[in-house]
């Protein structure tokens, strides 16, 4: 599904030169749930935000479901983006003005799904993710568990074929983190194709395989299933 | 997606209410200037638009030279439109209309004064003015027809039908009510409450006038349809000189009615604008009032972007492409823009009743016209997408890899568009501060320019009725019981000039010169009565010289111009009358504070008489002296009300047109500078947000509160120093030119400069200061502890 190849991304200012990804080549196939870690500043968020299409390399290969996408420009990004990825992220990032209801409505909208299917959408993935009791509260009325559960329900309502997880359960108790964990794996046995960075190792175990990563490089990859 | 948008904008607006108030409160004031301003153009330019046959509708010109300049205006012979009618095959017909003059009905006991004109029949299919009863081709057909106004018609008979009634004028003449014209809107150069048949006016002068030489009335044209109208240019050209051999340069013209309002400016025989200028301007500020209070929006919707970030980031990701937000954040601030506009119609509705006042003018909110709310919507989309624009280019342009995993900090550039936004209102600010000052200052300065003569206790009385015959009697009655100590008969009030001549002869005159003098008349003791200054020979006096029905007093600027060495004595030819002169007096200001005085004459008691001037007994009462004058007025001329107008109050009438400036000047300013700080204080608050916890940091280093206070101020103060930097010279530049209408002017002094800098300085800290002192006194521990 995914095929990164010689990637490289590097951040400059002024006086400093980052090397965030290092000629990194990596692969992962459609179904999998692949964990990625190492230490800060090792370029696993960035890898995260190319893989996303947030971010965009500086040279290299990358084939999402058989189209090279590396040159695509903002407009045709966002359009792969909003179809085909969905996000999850340490500190939630729900929209404070709008109710957890009108949060997971909102990829819909821009997909431009129909009110009535959006409901229906709506409802059985908040239904799915046990919030449906809080569905006309706002981001600040719930605990950090439930704001994350919202944020996965929104991460999945569009269906996407990938999300991508940037250390979901980094804010959560462990009751809580276990239970977001779950719901993932639960969403990865239906199909979805996940990429997890963490710096969990308990969290890791939840995935098929862990790419480990240093300066910019995977130096392990370590097959847990 | 609609629905969303405006969730969230509503969500917002109730969220920051501090915020909201500003930018709706500020907004909203902008509007309801803008929206004046709108409205008083609109008015200017719909003068005279309304009638039906507007583009074949001319008014007759005259161009001529004098003193090498050639000189355009627009009153014209009497017996120019019967000849045009006669002449021209191109002209449909002509309408004359007299000078507008006041004049008393009475019908039975109630008799009520009003302003009328004498026309020619054919006014009304002319001008588009609706009669309610009666027929426009024969509202004026015969010489005791008169046409009145519906309010006139009201406050003579009430509700009964006027038509066919007779009502008496000037206690004169009776006349038959034919016709009741609507009454006029407040967008015509009429205003008129009766019309009078012009065969009525020719009745009473003792038949039609025939004078080429004698520009007295105003005649309009109606042109057929059609018409080449360059080449009855051509034709009126040339006119004058058929029937006055005496003026073989003298031209004529006709001005169309799309033109008379705004554009009658003539400069040596050229069109120069005109009131369009004002008009233009008006439109100029109410644009910059407007979008000063949303360059208040922008800055306060670009300031709080940091709350806004995370949104922006998380719709990026979630699919939204930057086309939707830019959508998104300007239907929020056309959202802002409809409630701030509701609110301005409120504000409107409560200025009009001032504003029309000082406009003079009768504007009105037309609820029930589809147009009114039509342009309203317009507007309020146009300052919604100009209010958002910015913001919604900025905002939607932020990178969510960046605001979502929180590195976004905005930048402190050294130059950023917020602070270019802040120095283009206190431009505009200070620039009006300095306008009004210097307009106030021109305006004290001609106040404070040496009349001439005393106003104190000076009065004067309009003649009227049986006052003519009996002016000797009411004089010596008003001497003997001492209510004035001096009385004068005079052409016209002193504060105005009515009659003007270049046709004087004098011994030594050159024949080439055309000076124009002012023409005043009195019978006698004018130089007493008025407290002139003689700097040679002596005042009126027919007491002691019979000889003084043709004396002639000159003022020192005619004196210039006849260069006599030894004026007293000196023949002066007008009209037919040698007139000796037998005084000179310093020269006087009749006419415009502002302009040299003009060469006047003065002729003695054969000359004509409209007014009587006297001086009040200064050792009675005001109130006693004018009971006393009432009381025998009424005896002599019962008929007519006695109404005593003050020297003083009209002279401070010149003044009127400047203080109405200045006073539109000052309010424009006081808006400005009160959108501007709503502004600042709005910025000041956010500053104060984000360098809390830089605020706590320095405190617990050591920092003092005044020490905080002043780094918070410094940012904006430098800011308001730019803008004083760059309003000083543009203001200067406009007042420089505005002060060159005016021949005697203040000279602009570094003082206004300074006082309105200062006072743009005192404004701004008194605004930024209150956050800046509430951000320093707070305690530290607190804000390093929520951060």
């Amino acid at each position: 599904m995914i095929r990164i190849t010689n990637m490289e991304k590097v951040y400059r200012t002024e006086e400093v030169e980052t090397v965030a990804l290092n000629k990194i080549s990596i692969e992962v196939k459609q179904g999998e749930f692949v964990a990625i870690m190492g230490p800060s500043g090792c370029g696993k968020s960035t890898l995260l935000n190319i893989l996303g299409l947030l971010d965009d390399p500086d040279a290299g290969s990358f084939v999402f479901n058989g189209i090279e996408v590396a040159k695509f420009n903002e407009r045709k990004r966002a359009d792969l983006r909003k179809h085909n990825i969905g996000f999850v992220f340490q500190s939630f990032n729900l929209i404070d003005e709008l109710t957890v209801y009108e949060n997971v409505e909102l990829p819909l909208i821009y997909t431009q799904v129909p009110s009535a299917e959006r409901k229906i959408r709506v409802e059985k993935v908040l239904d799915q993710m046990q919030i449906m009791h809080r569905r006309n509260h706002f981001p600040q009325q719930l605990s950090g568990g439930q704001q994350q559960r919202v944020a996965v329900a929104r991460a999945v309502v569009n269906n996407p074929k990938l999300i991508l997880a940037d250390e979901p359960t980094g804010n959560l108790d462990s009751n809580n983190g276990n239970e977001v964990m779950q719901l993932l794996t639960d969403l990865n046995e239906k199909g979805t194709t996940i990429v997890m960075v963490t710096h969990s190792e308990h969290d890791a175990k939840f995935s098929h395989r862990i790419i480990r990563m240093l300066d910019g490089q995977t130096v392990t990859e370590n097959i847990l299933v | 997606m609609f629905s969303t948008f405006f969730k969230i904008a509503f969500r917002n607006i109730l969220k920051n209410k501090i915020f909201s108030t500003i930018n709706i409160l500020g907004l909203s004031i902008g509007m309801a200037a803008a929206m004046l301003m709108v409205l008083w153009v609109q008015n200017e330019l719909s003068y005279d638009q309304f009638h039906e046959k507007k583009d074949r509708v001319y008014e007759a010109w005259n161009k001529a030279e004098f003193s090498g300049e050639l000189n355009c205006w627009n009153t014209t012979p009497k017996i120019l439109g019967p000849t045009m009618r006669k002449d021209f095959p191109e002209v449909e017909t002509t309408v004359r209309v007299n000078w507008q003059q006041s004049h008393l009905l009475r019908v039975g006991e109630k008799q009520i004064s009003v302003r009328g004109s004498h026309v020619d029949p054919d006014f009304f299919e002319v001008f588009s003015f609706p009669l309610v009863k009666g027929h426009s081709r024969q509202a004026l057909d015969n010489i005791d027809d008169i046409t009145i106004t519906e309010k006139t018609a009201r406050s003579l008979f009430g509700d009964a039908d006027p038509i066919g009634k007779q009502v008496k004028v000037d206690n004169h003449q009776l006349f038959t009510i034919s016709a009741v014209v609507k009454d006029l809107p407040n967008n015509t150069r009429f205003n008129f409450d009766i019309l009078m048949p012009w065969k009525y006016l020719e009745s009473k002068e003792g038949g039609p006038e025939n004078n080429w030489g004698n520009n007295s009335t105003r005649t309009y044209v109606l042109l057929k349809p059609g018409v080449n109208v360059d080449a009855f240019q051509a034709k009126m050209k040339v006119l004058k000189p058929r029937y006055d051999s005496s003026e073989p340069k003298w031209q004529m013209f006709v001005y169309p009615m799309s033109r008379w309002r705004l554009h009658s400016s003539f400069e040596n025989g050229v069109e120069t604008g005109g009131r369009i200028t004002i008009v233009a301007l008006f439109g100029v500020i109410a644009g910059f009032v407007l979008l000063i209070a949303c360059i208040n929006f922008m800055n306060l919707s670009t300031a709080r972007s940091e709350k806004r970030a995370k949104e922006v980031g998380v719709r990026k990701v979630v699919g939204a492409d930057k086309k939707s937000l830019i959508f998104q954040f300007i239907a929020e601030s056309i959202l802002i823009s409809a409630l701030s506009g509701i609110l301005s119609i409120g504000l409107v509705h409560l200025m009009l009743p001032s504003f029309n006042e000082l406009s003079v003018k009768n504007l009105q909110l037309e609820f029930s016209n589809v147009n009114y709310w039509l342009a309203f919507l317009g507007f309020v989309l146009v300052t919604g997408f100009l209010a958002g624009s910015y913001p919604a280019f900025f905002l939607s342009a932020f990178q969510p890899v960046k605001v979502l995993k929180g590195s976004f900090r905005k930048a402190h550039a050294a130059v950023n568009p917020r602070k270019i936004l802040v120095v283009t209102q206190f431009v505009f600010a200070i620039t009006l501060i300095i306008c009004t000052l210097v307009v106030r200052s021109q305006i004290q300065y001609a106040q404070d320019r040496d009349s001439g003569y005393n106003k104190n206790n000076l009065v004067y009385v309009f003649l009227e009725g049986k006052s003519f015959d009996s002016y000797t009697l009411i004089k010596n009655e008003i001497l003997n019981n001492g209510f004035a100590t001096s009385i004068t008969k005079t052409s016209a009030p002193l504060t105005e000039g009515w009659s003007d001549s270049w046709g004087f002869e004098w011994e030594g005159k050159d024949p080439n010169d055309k000076t124009d003098f002012d023409r005043f008349c009195a019978d006698d003791a004018l130089g007493k009565t008025a407290g002139f200054q003689f700097v040679a020979g002596r005042d009126l006096d027919l007491k002691n010289y019979p000889t003084d029905s043709t004396a002639m007093i000159i003022n020192q600027s005619a004196l210039k111009v006849m260069k006599f060495k030894n004026p007293i004595g000196q023949i002066v030819k007008d009209n037919g009358i040698d007139w000796h002169i037998v005084g000179v007096v310093k020269d006087f200001i009749m006419q415009s504070p502002y302009y040299p005085t003009r060469p006047m004459i003065i002729e003695g008691a054969k000359g004509w008489f409209n007014v009587v001037h006297l001086k009040l007994n200064p050792q009675k009462n005001t109130a006693e002296n004018m009971a006393g004058i009432e009381a025998i007025y009424k005896k002599f001329n019962p008929e007519f009300p006695v109404t005593i107008h003050f020297i003083d109050e009209d002279y401070a009438l010149k003044f009127q047109d400047e203080k109405k400036v200045g006073t539109l000047a000052g309010i424009f300013a006081g808006l400005t500078i009160f959108i501007s700080c709503l502004g600042l204080f709005g910025l000041a608050t956010f500053m104060a947000e984000n360098r809390i916890k830089e605020i706590g940091i320095r405190k617990v280093l050591g920092a003092s509160v005044a020490g905080i206070v002043q780094m918070l101020s410094r940012e904006f103060l430098i800011l308001v120093g730019i803008a004083l930097l760059i309003a000083c010279p543009l203001a200067g530049w406009a007042m420089h030119n505005w002060l060159q209408e005016y021949a005697y002017r203040v000279s602009l002094s570094w003082t206004v400069f300074a006082l309105a800098g200062s006072l743009s300085f005192l404004i701004a800290i008194a605004t930024v200061s209150f956050q800046a002192v509430k951000a320093a006194i707070a305690n530290p521990v607190r804000s390093l502890r929520t951060e």
